[in-house]
């Protein structure tokens, strides 16, 4: 009887600590819904891409030699590097050069390792094509510019979470002079610089300290 | 308690006055609350719909419909106009009889259910005396439009979805008639409006969920499971099952299932509030407001006043639920087949039975707080 | 004639004959599951019957159980079964048919002609309407009280009688638990209902 009972009793005690938890549950739902919605109205509003985004690649026709580096270091040799080889001057001559964004993975050993740098990532994504083969890029269309969404006038541009000050997650009403939180890449690195600076005045004092102070050494 | 405005009284008499006789007075009263309920049942489905894509979406952080009407408000019109003037199709292999009074058969006898649902004393179709146990009745109809569906659409995943349809209902009616059957014995009468007069004698103090808070929460979830609501969708869980019965319905047939979905979540609300939050009672007592005033309870303004009241506070108690069904909707994950039966059978079962055997040995003990 | 009359009189007639051809389809039909479905409606259609006759309580009783639990019951059973495996010809189907249909038709004369010597308009109690309820559980409660709890009886057993019929591992002799505990199979992880271990 006795076990019964205990039975009974936690039986209830689950039962209590399942429906305390729902209730958390729905207050965590609840509390969701004073939140602003993080909705970007896409055709009207986008997100700037970060520094690093890897969009589609330029590519410059004039800088490039012909190393085929590129196709080498891509994952399935996708460049097609079309030149020829002038017996006079014993140079090659570089006719055409494509890349088909509809096999291409957008991960970047090309630009990586291309020499003469004449590869890089543009921030461009909206690649929807009617035609599969109209996303093979040739060279003239692999040299165009995209154009920033932050220039764009019938775009209205806002910026990445990772870019918003602190404690802000909404973008939508922010002024362009907000700094975002945390320190930029190059004030970083202007800071290290000053460490560095610093620590060397530091060490050469020191050591003419040191030099000072024991001069039978 | 006052009687109320009586408005087939004013209209029968009125239509007499113009010379028809009593019964053909009677017989054209009959189809106007009808078409009234309809009316109201569908835009009650449109403002229900419109209400839960905006709720998921603040839910979500999304805005959800935003461009059809002032915050989307005509978006579930939309909806409903392209589902009408969609092909419809029958598969080839389908038994094309049984697939179409499939979904007829799972809407009408919702639809025959709103029926008993009182928005004041005398604002309800019929108060027939078997009052919600009409409706139970009628809830039991629907496995089998289910079941029809299911079978005849010639598909796995229709048939798998029919059969755990009809055995989810079957299986949560028995304690939902339960939860009610203990309602009925503290209120002595099946009818809905006596129900309601019943809680009404002192204000909110006197609803039925202070008495019966168990019976009010197995209500609740057994309502959300016979309205296949998201902790207990089984029969149409999108992963396993497309969408269950209605995976090879579309137009107009699938908008048949998907009206009887909402008209029954609104019909549940609307019973929930009945059957426990006091219908069409304000918190505080209108007659005792009234007499605050000063004014009789017989005056019509006061009457119109009331009657609106009631109707006022029926909607906002029932869509109070409607909202509390859409948080759970995002709050809880899907119950899987066996912990479903098992909450059906083995938990929500004994609970409701212990809770019968308790309301009447209270019944016994407190014949003036339960109704002697 | 008024209205009232004649719309009773206008439901009596189409929901008999939907019940009259409900039932020869149910009988008729080769598809078993279009006799079922139309059994509900049949079922359907007597409460509708039962509803002219001002007994709503029955009505709605006859929908709740007929239509809701034993019909759903026969089509589950219909739908968990394979119904596209071939059945075997009966033989003398045809001799079989002409005798049930002689049986039957005997079975329409007889009940024909009871309807037809029988005094229908006879004074009888007036209905009660709304008050059928609380009668139905007076009477329930006290002159047909054994009937009721036999009744109740009838029905635990049959569930009892489903549940051993169900389960094949309910009667087990202690041998044949042995003999589950020697062989690791998944079986003898059951526990079984009514071992003779438990019966004593």
């Amino acid at each position: 009887m006795l076990g019964f009972l205990e039975k009974v009793a936690d039986y209830t005690k689950e039962v209590v600590s399942a429906a305390k938890y729902l209730v958390d549950g729905l207050g965590v739902t609840f509390d969701h819904m004073r939140r602003r919605p993080v909705t970007v109205q896409y055709p009207y509003e986008k997100l700037i891409p970060s520094e690093r985004y890897r969009g589609r690649i330029h590519y410059e026709f004039d800088k490039c030699i012909a190393c085929e580096v590129c196709v080498r270091v891509c994952p399935i040799n996708l460049p097609v590097v079309d030149w020829v080889m002038n017996k006079e001057t014993k140079k090659k001559e570089l006719r055409n050069y494509s890349i088909d964004f509809g096999a291409c993975i957008f991960c970047g050993n090309c630009v990586e390792y291309c020499p003469t740098n004449c590869l890089s990532m543009t921030e461009e994504y909206e690649l929807a094509a009617f035609d599969r083969h109209s996303l093979n890029y040739d060279n003239v269309a692999l040299g165009r510019l995209p154009t920033s969404v932050t220039s764009d006038p019938s775009v209205r541009s806002l910026r990445e979470l990772a870019y918003l000050p602190e404690g802000i997650i909404d973008p939508h009403e922010l002024n362009a002079n907000q700094k975002r939180a945390g320190k930029l890449p190059s004030q970083i690195i202007n800071e290290l610089k000053a460490e560095k600076s610093q620590e060397e005045d530091n060490n050469h004092s020191s050591n003419m300290v040191s030099n000072k102070s024991n001069p039978t050494n | 308690m006052n009687s109320g405005i009586d408005l087939e009284m004013s209209f029968t008499q009125g239509v007499q006055n113009l010379g028809l006789s009593q019964e053909l007075a009677h017989l054209l009263w009959i189809p106007l609350p009808m078409l009234l309920v309809l009316v109201s049942a569908v835009i009650g489905v449109l403002v229900t719909v419109w209400l839960e894509r905006k709720i998921s979406a603040a839910a979500q952080q999304r805005i959800g419909p935003e461009y059809a009407g002032a915050l989307g408000i005509l978006q579930p019109m939309a909806d409903g106009l392209k589902l009408l003037v969609k092909e419809d199709i029958i598969p080839a292999r389908a038994d094309s009889v049984l697939f179409t009074v499939g979904p007829i058969l799972v809407l009408v006898p919702v639809i025959l259910s709103w029926l008993i649902v009182p928005f004041g004393q005398n604002l309800l179709i019929s108060n027939v005396g078997i009052g919600i146990f009409l409706w139970i009745a009628l809830s039991s109809i629907q496995p089998i439009g289910l079941l029809m569906s299911g079978y005849s659409s010639n598909n796995k995943y229709s048939l798998l979805g029919g059969l755990r349809a009809a055995a989810q209902s079957i299986s949560y009616e028995i304690p939902l008639a339960l939860a009610v059957l203990a309602i009925v014995m503290m209120s002595n009468s099946l009818s809905t409006v006596d129900i309601v007069e019943q809680q009404n004698t002192a204000g909110f103090l006197s609803w039925n969920i202070w008495r019966q808070p168990v019976g009010f929460i197995i209500f609740w979830i057994c309502a959300l499971a016979e309205c296949e609501r998201l902790p207990f969708d089984l029969p149409e869980a999108e992963e396993e099952l497309v969408a269950g019965y209605q995976t090879e319905y579309a137009g107009m047939k699938f908008a048949l299932f998907y009206l009887a979905g909402y008209i029954n979540l609104v019909l549940s609300a609307l019973l929930v509030s009945v059957l426990y939050l006091g219908g069409w009672g304000f918190p505080i007592s209108i007659d005792w407001f009234s007499s605050l005033i000063g004014l009789s309870i017989d005056n019509p303004l006061v009457q119109i006043i009331a009657a609106s009241i009631g109707i006022v506070m029926t909607i906002l108690k029932a869509y109070l639920l409607v909202f509390l069904a859409i948080l759970l909707r995002w709050t809880t994950p899907r119950v899987r087949i066996d912990q479903l039966l098992d909450l059906g059978w083995k938990f929500l079962l004994p609970i409701s039975l212990v809770n019968l055997l308790v309301t009447a040995s209270l019944k016994l003990a407190f014949p003036m707080t339960f109704g002697g | 004639m008024n209205i009232a009359y004649s719309t009773e009189l206008i439901c009596f007639l189409i929901l008999s004959s939907v019940i009259v051809s409900g039932s020869l389809a149910v009988v008729l039909l080769e598809n078993i599951v279009y006799s079922a479905f139309i059994l509900g409606g049949v079922f359907m259609a007597v409460a509708g019957l039962y509803l002219l006759l001002n007994a709503s309580f029955v009505a709605a009783a006859q929908i709740l159980v007929y239509v809701g639990a034993v019909n759903v019951l026969i089509l589950f059973a219909i739908m968990l079964v394979n119904n596209k495996e071939k059945l075997k010809p009966i033989e003398g189907l045809k001799t079989r048919k002409l005798i049930s249909g002689g049986v039957c038709g005997g079975l329409l004369i007889l009940l024909l002609r009871v309807s037809i010597t029988t005094k229908w308009n006879l004074p009888g109690p007036s209905s009660i309407g709304e008050e059928a309820t609380e009668r139905i559980g007076e009477h329930l409660f006290t002159d047909y009280l054994l009937p009721f709890e036999l009744a109740s009886i009838l029905l635990l057993m049959a569930m009892i009688g489903a549940i051993v019929l169900a389960r094949r591992d309910v009667l087990i002799s202690i041998d044949d638990i042995n003999d589950l505990k020697n062989q690791k199979s998944l079986s003898d992880k059951k526990i079984p209902l009514l071992s003779e271990k438990s019966l004593k």
